[in-house]
């Protein structure tokens, strides 16, 4: 970190291929961004008339200003017309031939002695007095209108930097479960927070600030050109290289800007995946090498950081000494045509209101101004040019995540989903997470309304997957899976959902109160409602025996219960939503014996007329079940009772039962 | 609805002024305070000012670099005074009873006797050296290269660490810059680094309560603000007073005579800069502290519903989630505009209380001019001189103001750096192997809340034991579990490691001997080598297979296109729950320590992969003490002994048919709950 790696840095950098980013796509993207600025329009024009109204007052003002500062009371010629009448001074201050006036009129200005008599030292002083009256005036002015435009903006971009973040979090939720098992969370996190944060820029930087730095070039050169053609010529030349410069550097300051957003967002992605998983990195004694990799993964962004910073300025450098250069040599020759008294280009034209018709102090002061700014105008485009392809680059990663399309969508006309439902059925459903890998080849399977299935199987083979598409986490490949015969495909996602309850395996619980993570997919239940699911899910006396009872804070991501109770308080969250349909992924899994026959009682006796499922290795909940589907090699190889089942010489679920029964022995003809 | 106020309730909301400036409570468990004080901040400042000890090198070559730029920017206005009177208004050197200062001498030399045609080629010359050296007049500004950034601090966090600054252009603004944005690097990264080192060595207690989006927030958007306190409370300052006694000095010595107003008005300047300022900066902290709490909410609100998206999909809830989370986000952003709004005052009152001072100075300027004693060009040499001196004494008053938002950062990361944590119990007697065994005396465990998890335990576990934890759900099973590789730490009592006492022992070397494989098995998002390598870095490829195979891994493993070589997705989520525990329990066995827990291994598992793995826990168990918290009982029997807990306390002890023969026994009725036909 301490070395400036000059030379190791740009041998070790550099090789991967620059990101693809030519002008069509940067439209493309800032097209993009329209629906999100969209809401926003009004409040933007109001912003972006302010800027421009304010901005020509503005140099109106300033050039004025400049000659009466300089030329008028520094040096102590006489007024313009216009002037006078803006400073409200009388004809005595005024200038007979305003068409001559800026002629410098002798060495020892203000001394009165000059072919047209200056302002007297009286007069000078009121020109000036009057000078900062206004002067005040326009700066409180412009600064209460500055601060109140400073919020304002804020305001603005705040909002519309939260509608693209709400829609990508919204789009990152939906998307399904396939995209999340191949995506880091800290990823996400880094496209929503930081690569979204761009799109404030996009107008300033991106579209604003270039046209008005071009905008400003066009008008600078024909200001300039009034002064002398000379210098627009100089800033057309001074354009040539640095326009050749940005062609050259961008593709590798894309590249740049791309690692290092990358190298920060995994540096985000490990430090979330660390702080997750804290406890297996304490068990395992792994403090010192998460450490490391932190500590790498930090200096690799940091470098990703100083290294594309590193090629910005030395591009600037190249360009600021052209730039600079060209200040002081047009500087040098405005000093001798000031020498010479040489006339400005158009000087004349506007001698009513400011005397600039020959080089004088004032047209040098204000001449040398503008030059000095369309010149840093050209060397400021190309910085604006690098971070346009930052910000581009961050665009591009933002809208990854929008232009994703969730697998599963919902159907144009949705139907209802069937109330009161009969039953659930597979239909011949295939599946498989990878197109050429099938977890399941055409499954069926039917439930009636008050009735339990149990769902038995090997470790592996698909029951979860299986019952997830009862929510349509997934699709199946082929067949359907229906309700009441109705295609689920056929019904609005957040539809079902809505009437399908499952207690995961893994039962996730949030930083939150007790009654919140019951009521988390119910919003609106009461708290009538909540206790009576805690009591059916044998979750009251624990929760009883809490301080706060109820409102008690669970830490993070519940880690203040044991596995029995976190899990007991799925359960009461499945319960609290009362859908139609239940799944259970091995609810029983972390309850001791007796809990769970409670668990069990409660839920057959609640669960009368609704369809349940229940994954399960434990025989004990097994048994009871009305159906048992013995799940294998992607297919359902049995299907019955218990006793049936059992009576099946050499059948599956008989050997199954076996091995927890009797152990190793009996097990072994399952293999 | 009511609950999910409580989240992010503010406690002030009776006024505006409370919801600007009140200590709001945000979603922090531990580190609530939303306030510092002027003496807890000079306390931070100075330990931020320590941190320059690692960059001593770097800071030396930033300040050399800074100091060389003081005089060739002295020179500037001076020149430009030049061009202007002698060049521009042709008016002979010297003509008014301004003074140049001595460090103008050679140039005055130089150009003596030079018409003005000869004095402007002379000074542009000059120009075009000071240009490729210095930089000067290559662009408005210095050398600094910052990104874009959003409306908000988490974005703007990447800047503070990188963008670096130099006054200069030119081959020299170049190498300060490098070294700059080097040194502001290695501090931060140092910080950061030390604040997750920290972070990871949290008690367990204290983990459970602390939110992952906040850890986040405060390692990769707090720290970052400490090098900018270092810096600016040293350079900074030097080279603002370096600049004002300078200026002072000039003042003084060429106008002094004919203007001595001037002088003392600069001298005014400095009581008002912080008079103006100072009072502010207590509002100013407390908006910065609630507005980064509230950016850590906003992350914790994404985080949590980003890794339980499962979760978050199958209930339902995906709206809520949304919403959620748009409300987070906009109070961030909120926050950040409160924040913006008592910044925009202070800067107003100083800016006008600066405008005053200006006009006058404009007014007597311009006075001197209009009477004679001074020439046009001098205004230019005084823009300068009071432009370094107001500059320098703006500096000041924004220094503090500025530093709020920085202090308010680095004390969310000093909070950490100075919590209790497990560091506190290295370096003591160091543990090679555990011979005998873990022995509990009279062992109490409660909860920071007061719920009293285990009583009286008294055991003793012995190395070549496979001992089975059983009991009622909320028995106690995993708090005791989790006092042997101390995650927790008891209330009262003992627990003797082969006759040590657990606290005397170095953590470090206790848990190396002790395996823990949790409930909830977190697998990480790489290989499945590296995450088995995770556990016992110098595993070989043998003893990996072995434990994959122990496990009952490779009948799946095999079916993968890359074997042991597959990453797993987030959180292992391309696995069966029943593959991921099986995952995490190879991972447990790789490990070969003396002792190995495991809390429910067997709960998601098939018969037969249980019966298997039972098979190489008994035989684990031959040089080691096996810990199985179990409510299986094909598990359970398998056990040389059986602890059978009930609230908090132990009732039995014993195997399996020892239990059984007891009539009325608590155990064989926890069995006989199970075996019901």
């Amino acid at each position: 970190m301490n070395e400036l790696g000059l030379v190791s840095g740009y041998l070790e950098q550099g090789e991967a291929e620059p990101p693809q980013m030519g002008f069509r796509k940067m439209f493309r993207l800032a097209l993009k961004t329209w629906p999100y600025m969209r809401p926003m329009l009004k409040h933007l024009l109001v912003i972006g008339a302010f800027g421009i109204s304010g901005g020509l007052v503005g140099l109106v003002t300033v050039f004025v200003g400049t000659d009466l500062w300089t030329n008028k009371v520094l040096v102590g010629e006489k007024l313009q017309p216009f002037q006078a009448t803006v400073l409200f001074v009388d004809d005595e201050y005024v200038t007979g031939d305003p068409q001559k006036l800026g002629k410098e009129l002798a060495p020892s200005a203000g001394q009165g002695q000059s072919i047209e008599a200056g302002l007297t030292q009286h007069q000078r002083k009121t020109v000036r007095n009057r000078l900062i009256i206004w002067g005040i005036v326009g700066s409180v002015l412009t600064a209460l209108i500055g601060m109140f435009a400073w919020y304002y903006t804020t305001w603005i971009w705040q909002r519309i930097n939260q509608n693209l973040r709400v829609a990508m979090t919204e789009r990152v939720e939906s998307l399904s479960l396939k995209y999340h098992d191949n995506h880091r969370v800290g990823d996400a996190m880094f496209r929503v927070f930081q690569d979204s944060a761009q799109i404030v820029n996009l107008l300033q930087a991106g579209i604003i600030s270039p046209l008005l730095t071009i905008y400003g070039l066009i008008i600078g050169l024909f200001f300039v050109a009034a002064f002398d053609p000379l210098f627009s010529l100089l800033l057309v030349l001074v354009g040539i290289p640095i326009g050749w410069l940005a062609v050259v550097t961008t593709p590798r300051i894309r590249q740049r800007s791309l690692a290092n957003r990358q190298a920060n967002s995994e540096l985000t992605s490990r430090s979330q995946e660390v702080f997750s998983a804290m406890k297996i990195v304490k068990a395992n004694h792994a403090e010192g090498r998460v450490w490391k990799r932190f500590d790498a993964d930090s200096r690799r962004a940091l470098n990703a950081a100083y290294f594309l910073r590193l090629d910005m300025v030395l591009v600037t450098l190249v360009v600021s000494l052209l730039g600079g250069g060209m200040v002081i040599l047009t500087e040098f020759m405005m000093v001798n045509w000031v020498i010479e008294e040489r006339e400005t280009f158009l000087g004349a034209l506007v001698a009513t209101f400011i005397g600039f018709v020959v080089w004088n102090y004032g047209a040098f002061s204000i001449a040398r101004v503008r030059v000095a700014g369309a010149l840093y105008g050209v060397s400021g485009l190309l910085g604006i040019w690098m971070r346009m392809q930052d910000l581009f680059i961050a665009l591009e990663r933002a809208f990854f995540l929008l232009d994703m399309e969730p697998d599963v969508k919902d159907p144009a006309n949705p139907v209802a989903f069937p109330t009161p439902i009969n039953r659930v059925t597979w239909e011949s459903v295939s599946f498989g997470y990878n197109a050429n890998k099938r977890i399941f080849n055409s499954v069926n399977l039917e439930s009636n309304a008050g009735s339990v299935t149990a769902v038995v199987g090997t470790t592996g083979s698909g029951k979860s997957t299986l019952m997830s598409m009862l929510l349509r986490i997934y699709d199946p490949d082929e067949g359907r899976v229906c309700v009441n015969g109705l295609d689920l495909r056929d019904m609005a996602i957040d539809d079902i959902r809505v009437n399908t309850a499952i207690v995961l395996q893994k039962n996730v619980l949030f930083a939150d109160t007790v009654a919140n993570n019951i009521k988390f997919g119910t919003p609106f239940a009461d708290r009538t409602a909540i206790e009576d699911a805690a009591r059916v899910a044998c979750a009251d006396d624990f929760i009883a025996q809490m301080a706060e009872g109820y409102d008690a804070e669970l830490g993070e991501r519940g880690g203040k219960l044991s596995a029995g109770q976190r899990q007991r308080l799925s359960i009461a969250r499945a319960i609290v939503r009362n859908t139609p349909i239940l799944i259970l992924d091995e609810p029983t899994a972390s309850l001791d014996a007796r809990t769970e026959q409670q668990v069990l009682a409660n839920l057959s006796e609640w669960g009368a007329g609704k369809v349940i499922f229940l994954i399960t290795h434990r025989l004990s909940t097994i048994r009871n079940a009305d159906q048992i589907a013995f799940l294998e090699n992607g297919r359902i190889k049995e299907l019955g009772q218990h006793d049936e089942l059992m009576a099946r010489d050499g059948g599956r679920y008989r050997a199954f039962v076996n091995a927890e029964i009797f152990g190793n022995a009996a097990g072994e003809d399952l293999e | 609805m009511q609950q999910v106020k409580t989240l992010s309730e503010v406690n002030n909301k009776s006024s505006i002024l409370g919801e600007v400036f009140g200590r709001n409570r945000f979603d922090d468990r531990v580190d609530q305070k939303t306030d510092v004080t002027t003496v807890e901040s000079l306390r931070i400042i100075g330990r931020c000012i320590k941190m320059l000890m690692s960059v001593k090198g770097l800071f030396c070559a930033k300040f050399l670099m800074q100091l060389g730029l003081v005089f060739p920017a002295l020179l500037l206005p001076w020149i430009a005074k030049i061009v202007v009177d002698n060049a521009v208004l042709q008016r002979p050197v010297g003509g008014t009873e301004v003074v140049f200062p001595p460090f103008m001498n050679p140039i005055l030399t130089l150009i003596e006797g030079k018409d003005p045609v000869g004095i402007m080629l002379s000074l542009t010359t000059i120009y075009f050296v000071m240009l490729i050296t210095i930089g000067s007049r290559a662009t408005s500004r210095g050398t600094s290269a910052g990104l874009l950034q959003g409306r908000e601090a988490s974005s703007q966090s990447e800047n503070t660490i990188s963008q670096g600054s130099s006054s200069g252009n030119g081959l020299w603004g170049i190498a300060e810059f490098m070294i700059h944005v080097r040194m502001t690097q290695t501090i931060a990264n140092n910080l950061r680094t030390l604040l997750f080192d920290r972070l990871t060595r949290l008690p367990m207690t204290a983990l459970d309560d602390q939110r992952i989006g906040d850890s986040i927030y405060r390692v990769l958007h707090d720290a970052p603000e400490a090098p900018e306190i270092a810096y600016q409370l040293t350079l900074g300052p030097f080279f603002a007073v370096l600049g004002v006694v300078i200026n002072l000095y000039i003042l003084e010595y060429s106008f002094g005579k004919v203007s001595p107003e001037l002088v003392w008005i600069a001298w005014a300047a400095i009581p008002m800069a912080f008079l103006t300022t100072f009072p502010f900066s207590g509002a100013l902290r407390r908006t910065n502290q609630n507005k980064r709490a509230a950016g850590s909410a906003m992350t914790n609100a994404m985080e949590e519903s980003m890794s339980n998206v499962a979760a978050v999909q199958s209930l339902g809830a995906g709206k809520q989630e949304q919403k959620r989370f748009a409300e987070k986000s906009e109070e961030s952003f909120l926050r950040e505009r409160y924040n913006l709004g008592v910044l925009i005052a202070i800067i107003s009152l100083a800016s006008a209380v600066f405008g005053v001072a200006a006009i006058y100075v404009s007014i007597i300027i311009s006075d001197r001019i209009i009477e004679g004693a001074m020439s046009p060009g001098d205004f230019a040499v005084l823009l300068g001189v009071y432009g370094g001196i107001a500059g320098s004494f703006s500096y000041f008053g924004i220094l503090w103001i500025k530093l709020q938002d920085r202090i308010a950062a680095v004390r969310r990361v000093f909070f950490f750096l100075d919590f209790e944590s497990e560091y506190d119990r290295l370096g003591g007697t160091s543990l090679e192997r555990i011979e005998k065994g873990v022995q509990f005396k009279d062992v109490n465990f409660s909860y920071p809340g007061g719920h009293q998890a285990l009583g009286n335990i008294d055991l003793e576990l012995h190395v070549g034991e496979l001992v089975a934890l059983v009991g009622p759900t909320g028995a106690g099973k995993t708090s005791l579990a989790y006092l042997i590789p101390s995650l927790l730490t008891p209330t009262s009592g003992q627990i003797l490691i082969d006759g040590h006492d657990i606290m005397d022992l170095d953590i470090t070397s206790l848990r190396q001997q002790i395996t823990y494989v949790f409930q909830e098995h977190v697998l990480l998002s790489e290989s499945i080598r590296e995450n088995l390598l995770f556990a016992n870095p110098q595993a070989s490829e043998v003893n990996i297979l072995e434990a994959l195979t122990s496990a009952g891994c490779m009948e799946f493993i095999d079916a993968l296109d890359d074997g042991i070589d597959t990453v797993l997705g987030r959180s292992g989520d391309t696995l069966s729950v029943g593959q991921q525990q099986r995952l995490s329990i190879a991972r447990g066995l790789v490990r070969k320590s003396s002792v190995l827990i495991l809390d429910e291994p067997t709960a998601a598992l098939d018969p037969a992969t249980e019966n298997q793995l039972v098979a190489s826990l008994q035989a684990a168990a031959s040089d080691r003490l096996v810990i199985v918290i179990a409510h299986r009982l094909s598990t359970i029997r398998s056990a040389d002994r059986i602890v059978f807990l009930d609230e908090g306390k132990v009732r039995e002890v014993g195997s399996h048919d020892t239990l059984m023969a007891k009539t009325d026994g608590a155990y064989r009725e926890f069995v006989a709950m199970q075996s019901v036909k």
